[in-house]
């Protein structure tokens, strides 16, 4: 702004907003319209989770990991890693509830229920997360 | 301790906004809002447009709440966000007649005690003159920012506003002899 444009009166007058007398109404529509969004957004990012959990799981379950003998030798050495990383996974998780006074010897319930509470456990913390986050948002 | 939300500074609201305070930023609505519209009532938006897009605005300031750091006042931030609202409706309307005339018959902008009337006085500028002038003087607006805002060239801006600004002058010195310094209304 130049200096002749500069009038000290426009500028007041510019400042100074009139009192509407429905400002009331206009800032509580406003929240209510924020509640609403605040509530889709929750909504979304739930089902988003909800989602992408269904989809791990199926995903999950197709992919039909074999750990018999016929596989290559490649797959074989791979699929000893694994069957490794599970056993000790597996007595992570054993020593872990066992802290809480939960004893389960996980190795003698078989793949399926493991991968299936691993599952269920995996969604919890996905929603669980996904509420956190959009309270945050 | 536990302060009223009405004791609170504005960038100590914005800031609990932006964790995802709604009724801190409730409270800011509830402050700023008549300034927001009336900014948009200014620049030439109709009532119930300058109302919904003043809404917009407040939903996107709470959005970006994280962005205002309080170099600024809030209200000054919000504006500009409410601003660039309108200026979008208008390119995409392509309402925006550079050359429109200002209407003939307009309220008078002064009352018998001298109480100046902005927002009526406005009315007797061209759209073009009046977007720039409450552009630059309301909004915080720069004139390259103008000229950019509105695809104008800068000194096509620039006369816009020294036009708009001498009829402002003109119809807020009211009747010869009364009231120049008088009450602002």
């Amino acid at each position: 702004m130049s200096a002749d444009e500069f009038d000290p009166q426009i500028e007041r007058l510019f400042a100074q907003s009139p009192s509407f007398p429905d400002a009331a109404v206009f800032a509580h529509s406003l929240e209510a319209r924020l509640e609403r969004t605040g509530r889709l957004r929750t909504l979304a990012v739930t089902v988003a989770g909800v989602v992408g959990g269904v989809v791990a799981v199926s995903q999950g379950l197709g992919s039909n990991l074999s750990l018999t003998a016929d596989a290559g030798e490649a797959a074989r050495v791979s699929n000893i890693g694994l069957a490794n990383a599970a056993t000790r996974t597996q007595q992570a998780v054993e020593a872990g509830l066992a802290d809480f006074g939960v004893n389960l010897d996980l190795a003698s319930a078989g793949g399926m229920p493991i991968f299936w509470l691993g599952a269920a456990l995996l969604i919890a913390v996905a929603l669980t997360g996904a509420m956190r986050l959009s309270q945050e948002l | 301790m536990n302060r009223s939300l009405a004791d609170l500074h504005d960038v100590e609201l914005a800031a609990r906004a932006a964790a995802g305070g709604r009724r801190e930023f409730g409270e800011l609505a509830r402050r700023h809002g008549s300034a927001v519209r009336a900014l948009l009532r200014r620049m030439g938006a109709q009532p119930s447009l300058a109302d919904d897009l003043a809404q917009d605005a407040f939903i996107q300031a709470f959005q970006r709440c994280a962005e205002f750091r309080g170099e600024g006042t809030f209200a000054a931030w919000v504006k500009r966000i409410a601003a660039r609202l309108y200026l979008k409706r208008v390119a995409k309307e392509a309402r925006f007649v550079e050359e429109a005339a200002a209407p003939d018959e307009i309220g008078p902008t002064v009352d018998h005690i001298g109480r100046v009337d902005l927002d009526e006085a406005l009315k007797g500028l061209s759209e073009a003159e009046r977007l720039c002038v409450s552009l630059c003087h309301g909004g915080g607006f720069s004139h390259p920012e103008i000229a950019a805002a509105l695809n104008l060239p800068l000194g096509t801006v620039k006369s816009h506003v020294k036009r708009g600004l001498d009829k402002l002058r003109a119809r807020l010195q009211g009747p010869v002899g009364e009231g120049r310094s008088a009450n602002v209304g």
